[in-house]
């Protein structure tokens, strides 16, 4: 295998084996079948960019989507609010998410996206106050079905040496990512340009 | 079949393996979509065939999904791979009588997993339903011995290249051998919880990635060419997308469990490389697109590019689906719904049964030497299949929508089923022509090998006109 570097983007091979392989292209079919040596047109390798950034873009905003302890605590406080005993759950409900919307909280968006009622919130609601009362961070927690248990996010370590349940910028799962494609585009790069260079066409013998 | 098990080698006529294999692709065909639309019709009117267990629908499920993958997918696949194998390399098949053997086994084995399952013995795990024992059938008598003729015919070659098919072919019947064996470690070492659900869907999941879609993508690879006689575009693209399909369809598994209590770094991992499965489905597309430079008129003339143009276009919509329905943003709502029951149809009665079609067809005329009996059958079964298809899918596709927004806004459960009930009866139409339409290519394919025009030596039935 004779390698050469001084034209990477053309062949990284050595021109005697690029003259064997295009002798062998020329002549050999495989099953009367033969193959061109076009390169991936322009158009392609723009799409395939547009799809490895939307493949991080599409998954990077939505990080912890799954509802959390946090979201639901402005909730569980007015559960006790005087202004909403004696009324119905739904007038109850009601009554809480216009005050919690009415208080800008940070969570709103979150809170839309995962709607609920009275009687899910008296599910959550003792778990989520005994945790409240340990003084651990309840964004650490979510919320699977009728438990609040802790994420299993991968975050970043404390100094005691635990580790945060909280996504962190740099989750574990699209470092691998990163990982996978710079070595996926190396060995595919390296493989196409063993091959002669693009701008070369075999004419096929007489097949 | 029978007399060449025991014949000497050079006593069984060239691709008697595959014409076994082809004719009974169709045949598990007909009987795959034959309970599909028996399943169909009883989830469209729930009073159909009621009171039998063994007709109950979640019997039914497991031998109608089986019975399509193993029996009419993988079959062609055999089938394929026994004929096109040896022709890009200029030789013969390394063992034509471990084909034949190959064959029997495969349809006792497959007929005995499927009356299990028929009977109630299952694993219970989507997919991989077979029984352990069954699962090691599968192995060991169906997948290894064409994985060794497979690599044996490649290692005996008279070309120094081996053509792009033939890598996917090769890898293909590797990997999913090792897929079979780590996907069913569940059943054989007693995994159960978290651990089973994941081996489950990285078995589901994987005999679609490294199986299904890079045999039926291999396929079209040889097809195209061979038909249209115009060189493969790109032997870089196919580097391209021989590559990309190991690296990013091997890995996603877990993006069918966005829901689950997985580590979450392995579900943000699972669902980049989910969307990244559209880098071998452009290379794919692209590459097959590129060749029909100038033969365009054959996707309307000739039976073989028909099928496979039409299969390679529906991996547009279908890696489009599949790249982002998995994504958080879009799977909390449609997981669980007709939606995916739509998209698992779009990769298998879509985009790879149109690739297989295309090969058994040609497979068949040219070991045959016979030509196609009636273009007529053929195109009337092309037409079944895609309109019953797009009916199916487009059907499944609205239900999953409704059960989506049911599920969301907690509608009570059994107004989603009157919602969807229209749909399902359209799903029952499309599956029925799906059925119908190959009954009647399983009566032309009969026909073709009874009374289709002789080819003459050194024509290939392509070049010759159409009789009927």
């Amino acid at each position: 295998m004779g390698w050469r570097f001084d034209n990477p983007l053309g062949t990284l091979t050595t021109d005697d084996q690029n003259a064997r392989a295009k002798k062998l292209w020329n002549e050999e079919a495989l099953g009367a079948i033969t193959e061109d040596n076009n390169r991936l047109p322009q158009p392609i390798i723009g799409l395939l960019v547009l799809t490895i950034v939307t493949a991080f873009l599409i998954t990077f905003p939505l990080w912890g989507q799954r509802p959390n302890a946090a979201m639901f605590e402005p909730y569980i406080e007015l559960m006790d609010a005087p202004e909403i005993q004696g009324k119905s759950d739904d007038e109850a409900m009601a009554f809480i998410v216009a005050q919690v919307k009415a208080s800008g909280n940070e969570w709103l968006p979150k809170l839309e996206r995962h709607p609920v009622e009275m009687d899910d919130l008296r599910l959550i609601r003792d778990q989520v106050i005994e945790l409240k009362n340990k003084g651990v961070d309840l964004r650490e927690y979510n919320i699977v079905g009728n438990k609040v248990v802790l994420a299993n996010f991968e975050g970043n370590k404390r100094p005691d040496g635990t580790v945060e349940r909280i996504q962190p910028w740099w989750d574990k799962g699209y470092t691998i990512d990163i990982f996978f494609i710079i070595f996926f585009c190396l060995g595919v790069m390296i493989a196409v340009k063993r091959l002669p260079e693009y701008d070369w066409q075999p004419t096929h013998g007489d097949h | 079949m029978f007399k060449y098990l025991f014949a000497k080698a050079e006593d069984i006529p060239a691709g008697s393996a595959a014409v076994y294999f082809g004719f009974s692709s169709i045949v598990w065909f007909v009987i795959g979509t034959g309970i599909g639309s028996f399943n169909a019709a009883k989830l469209a009117f729930p009073d159909f065939v009621t009171g039998s267990e063994i007709l109950s629908f979640g019997h039914m499920r497991q031998v109608h999904v089986l019975a399509v993958i193993l029996g009419w997918i993988s079959m062609a696949f055999a089938m394929a791979m026994m004929y096109i194998t040896p022709a890009l390399g200029n030789t013969k098949l390394w063992s034509e009588k471990l084909g034949v053997w190959n064959c029997l086994l495969w349809n006792v084995g497959l007929s005995l997993g499927l009356f299990l399952l028929w009977l109630g013995i299952t694993s219970g795990r989507e997919y991989s339903d077979l029984p352990w024992f069954i699962d090691l059938v599968v192995v060991f008598g169906l997948l290894l011995p064409l994985g060794i003729n497979v690599w044996m015919t490649i290692k005996t070659r008279r070309t120094q290249g081996i053509y792009t098919t033939n890598w996917f072919f090769g890898a293909a019947t590797f990997m999913v051998i090792i897929v079979f064996l780590v996907g069913n470690a569940p059943e054989f070492f007693q995994l159960t919880g978290l651990t089973e659900a994941y081996m489950t869907w990285w078995f589901a999941h994987n005999v679609l990635g490294l199986w299904i879609t890079p045999v039926a993508a291999a396929i079209s690879y040889y097809i195209v060419p061979k038909v249209t006689g115009n060189p493969l575009y790109s032997h870089r693209i196919g580097h391209l997308h021989f590559w990309s399909v190991v690296v990013f369809y091997s890995t996603p598994a877990a993006h069918h469990l966005m829901s689950a209590p997985l580590p979450e770094w392995l579900k943000s991992f699972a669902s980049v490389e989910g969307v990244l499965i559209l880098v071998p489905a452009i290379a794919f597309v692209s590459n097959l697109l590129l060749t029909m430079t100038g033969k365009w008129r054959m996707f309307v003339e000739n039976i073989e590019i028909k099928f496979t143009i039409t299969g390679v276009m529906m991996a547009i919509p279908l890696n489009l689906q599949g790249g982002f329905q998995q994504t958080r943003a879009i799977n909390w709502y449609i997981h669980g719904t007709g939606w995916i029951v739509a998209h698992a149809h779009l990769a298998l009665l879509g985009f790879s049964t149109f690739l297989e079609a295309a090969a058994v067809y040609y497979g068949l005329q040219t070991l045959l030497r016979r030509k196609l009996y009636s273009l007529g059958l053929a195109n009337f079964h092309f037409w079944m299949l895609l309109i019953g298809f797009s009916t199916y899918w487009i059907s499944m596709t609205i239900a999953g929508l409704i059960q989506g927004a049911g599920k969301i806004y907690e509608v009570p459960y059994i107004d989603v089923v009157i919602a969807e009930h229209p749909y399902m009866i359209a799903r029952w139409v499309g599956g029925t022509m799906v059925f119908l339409g190959n009954c009647v290519w399983l009566f032309n394919m009969w026909k073709t090998a009874r009374a289709g025009t002789v080819i003459p030596a050194g024509r290939l039935p392509h070049e010759l006109a159409y009789e009927r």
